[in-house]
């Protein structure tokens, strides 16, 4: 079950400000600070994924990941084994969106990605890792350890 | 992807980090520029219309309890519940304590450029419920700031015009 789970309309512009904000944040206070802030977002904001990762169970993760891309419509494709979730996202819809506003993408894009995901695993059995393999299209890996 | 249902989330440890650094104000005016691409020719074009047009699609894609009033030069902007502060509340990582002044902070600057002037109550983080009033002309504005100021405490109210 997902702690936030909204159902309603959606204002898609608010990627068009985290993208303002990743440029703003890495540009004034450095990357680091950027990547210290996305891992809280994805330790905190996202306790409730953290901590079931800690417990062992993955089970809001995979739901999380497939509601929101689908809800979103990207084109992706999620695939679960015991010890390993992997999302291919073909279409991200971030990134399509902001090119719909005309917007250049923040190179910080996808590191917004692999440092929410990395929040979620921080000090659980779990890892994650994202391959950007071309524009809007990556793999994003979480792996238990064995 | 933070997707963009939980973008106020992340707004949200922004803004804790921010004010950690003294860097909100700032930050605000990037956001400001930022909107200026979605709003200010309208503003500027239209006025009033304008800034009414714009929390019509703001109402439905942010599910926004949200009175919009458009009267003769006013437009009265009346949150009877925030989305974005409801949001920042339900989470776990917790509210950042001034999350309500990143909409003064982006809006005054950006009505400023379109000639237009605001009043506007943010009445706090315990309850998601603010309002403004906006003007055409600035005599309107400072007579409505005049009369607010007799029921509510100057530090409460937000402008962004001279007296």
């Amino acid at each position: 079950m997902l702690r936030y789970q909204e159902y309603n309309e959606l204002h898609l512009d608010f990627h068009g400000t985290t993208n303002t904000t990743l440029n703003y944040i890495a540009e004034k206070y450095g990357v680091d600070a950027l990547k210290m802030i996305l891992r809280k977002t994805g330790r905190d904001v996202y306790r409730s994924i953290h901590d079931k990762l800690a417990a062992g169970d993955a089970s809001e993760l995979i739901e999380h990941l497939n509601w929101f891309f689908y809800r979103e419509k990207g084109k992706y494709r999620l695939s679960v084994t015991e010890n390993e979730i992997i999302l291919e996202v073909l279409e991200c819809p971030a990134h399509r969106h902001l090119k719909k506003l005309g917007m250049e993408i923040s190179q910080y894009s996808c590191l917004q990605t692999a440092e929410i995901n990395a929040g979620m695993c921080e000090d659980t059995p779990w890892h994650s890792k994202v391959e950007v393999l071309g524009e809007g299209h990556c793999i994003q890996t979480f792996t238990k350890e064995a | 992807m933070i997707p963009s249902d939980h973008f106020v989330r992340f707004y949200n440890e922004v803004f804790k980090f921010l004010d950690e650094k003294d860097g909100l104000q700032e930050y605000y005016l990037e956001i400001s520029r930022h909107q200026e691409f979605h709003c200010l020719k309208d503003f500027r074009e239209k006025g009033l219309r304008g800034v009414y047009d714009y929390y019509l699609k703001i109402r439905k894609e942010e599910n926004c309890d949200l009175d919009i009033i458009l009267n003769d030069g006013e437009l009265i902007l009346k949150m009877n519940t925030c989305p974005s502060l409801s949001k920042a509340i339900d989470n776990d990582a917790g509210v950042c304590p001034k999350y309500c002044l990143h909409c003064p902070g982006w809006t005054a600057p950006l009505y400023q450029k379109a000639g237009l002037y605001q009043i506007f109550d943010v009445m706090g983080i315990e309850n998601p419920q603010c309002i403004e009033w906006i003007y055409e002309a600035p005599e309107r504005a400072k007579a409505k700031y005049k009369e607010l100021l007799k029921s509510r405490p100057a530090e409460e109210l937000r402008i962004n015009f001279e007296l």
